[in-house]
């Protein structure tokens, strides 16, 4: 056995040379590889978290956003709501006023035409007072006499029948507001007589004036208190016509 | 027939005798080299079959690198690379009729040990300095320098004598066999002396490694496997 160190020595060369080789050759470029795809997974693995970091950052900005306007809805609908509140009130307020203007002005009217009516009424009610004073005073007897010549004529007029059913009756009596002279009187007891009756006399003050024959069957009215009467339900006739 | 043990002289230049296993080494040279360069001539982010085994040959050695020696594997990727590849295809070279493995030989096999011991001498000074690379024999008491001297140049010894002791003894088993059976019969032999180069091949590398890392870690002979600080990478979520 020998050792050749001519072999050993072009040996260690050769391997030095190799070294070299692969080391430029082989490791350097693969490794550069491998090195560039995990820069380029590196980038890419940065790319995605900046993308995700990002897209959660406008998430949050979004929300933010939808919360800001949220808000900002709620402060508009709120302002809005009192407004409207405000308007309402004020338009209530308005219409109130309004209302009581016109009711006051209804009320005015009304016044106004109450005033009238009741000055129309207070006319018609002269007009009508006067008409009745003038009536009265134009078919009223005159004094004593006219009443008693009046009440003979009544007493004609009236139908057989019921003038005998009236002086047919009992307590056949002659009716003054006040004791009458024996010469009023004569007029009526000869109409009376004529008919075969006689009556007594008697007062009655609600007459005020005139003379009336009553008996148990009826009454022959002649008085100035029957004129009345008899004008005032004419004149109620007439309101209730109105 | 020649000496087993001697290197047959391929061809003389001059009074420089080059003898075959220099002549077979060039061949493996050109061989590595080459391959070298035309699978690396178009890499890509997007590798092929080729450029994906190496990059899982590049990976597996940053990873073996980095769990036995602390820091940047890529300082020692191409001088374990390299190692390792080429007592490979030496190894193997074995199988093409006519040729005789390099490593078979014991001045190839010297020359990569040197190769590893003037690794580790010059690695371990740029990391320790001269002094600490001095000092480093003298732990863990000057009662060991002596032996930690002669440890330096016996286990660079032993590099050399495993990987010439077990390829040369598996030439010549199918050697023998093949004088005396036949031409198929050493088939299975030379079968198990691929998995006998591969093993030796990874062993001679992985040693070669522990060497070097005990160098720059100031004898503290990491084991190999020993979790270490791996390379730098990005954790990917």
């Amino acid at each position: 056995m020998s050792f050749d160190w001519t072999t050993f020595a072009l040996q260690v060369i050769n391997l030095l040379v190799l070294l070299a080789i692969l080391r430029h050759f082989l490791f350097r470029p693969v490794a550069a590889m491998i090195e560039t795809r995990r820069a380029e997974t590196r980038a890419a693995l940065d790319a995605a978290s900046a993308a995700k970091t990002e897209a959660e950052a406008a998430a949050a900005r979004a929300a933010q956003e939808a919360k800001a306007s949220a808000a900002a809805r709620s402060a508009v609908l709120e302002k809005a709501e009192t407004e409207a509140e405000t308007r309402s009130a004020a338009i209530i307020a308005k219409a109130r006023a309004e209302a009581d203007k016109i009711e006051a002005e209804g009320r005015a009217a009304r016044a106004r035409e109450d005033s009238a009516a009741a000055a129309q009424a207070l006319a018609r009610a002269q007009d009508l007072a006067l008409a009745i004073a003038r009536r009265m005073l134009a078919e009223r007897p005159d004094g004593p006499h006219g009443y008693a010549a009046r009440l003979t004529e009544a007493l004609e007029k009236m139908e057989a029948a019921e003038r005998e059913a009236l002086l047919g009756g009992s307590d056949l009596t002659l009716v003054s507001a006040t004791a009458l002279p024996d010469n009023v009187l004569d007029g009526p007891r000869a109409a009376l007589k004529a008919y075969g009756a006689t009556a007594g006399v008697s007062t009655d003050p609600d007459l005020i004036e005139g003379l009336e024959l009553r008996s148990g069957s009826g009454v022959l009215r002649n008085s100035l208190a029957h004129d009345l009467e008899t004008l005032g339900r004419a004149m109620q006739d007439d309101r209730s016509a109105a | 027939m020649e000496a087993p043990l001697s290197a047959p002289v391929a061809f003389a230049a001059g009074t420089l005798h080059v003898t075959w296993p220099v002549v077979i080494t060039w061949g493996l040279m050109i061989l590595l080299g080459g391959g070298a360069m035309f699978v690396t001539r178009h890499l890509s982010t997007r590798p092929g079959r080729a450029q994906a085994v190496l990059e899982l040959l590049v990976e597996t050695l940053d990873s073996e690198i980095g769990a036995t020696i602390p820091g940047d594997p890529a300082r020692f990727r191409a001088l374990i690379g390299t190692l390792l590849l080429f007592v490979l295809c030496a190894n193997w070279s074995a199988l093409v009729p006519g040729v005789e493995p390099p490593t078979a030989h014991l001045e190839t096999d010297a020359a990569l040990a040197t190769l590893v011991f003037g690794a580790g001498i010059g690695w371990g000074i740029r990391a320790q300095g001269v002094s600490g690379w001095v000092a480093a024999f003298a732990k863990p008491s000057w009662v060991m320098l002596p032996f930690n001297l002669v440890e330096q140049v016996t286990r660079h010894f032993s590099l050399v004598v495993r990987l010439f002791g077990n390829v040369m003894s598996g030439v010549f088993v199918v050697g023998i066999v093949l004088s005396l059976a036949g031409l198929l019969v050493p088939i299975p032999l030379m079968a198990l002396d691929l998995l006998t180069g591969a093993v030796q091949a990874y062993i001679f590398a992985t040693l070669a490694l522990v060497f070097i890392g005990s160098a720059v870690t100031g004898g503290e002979a990491p084991a190999p496997g020993r979790q270490s600080d791996p390379p730098a990478q990005k954790e990917i979520p």
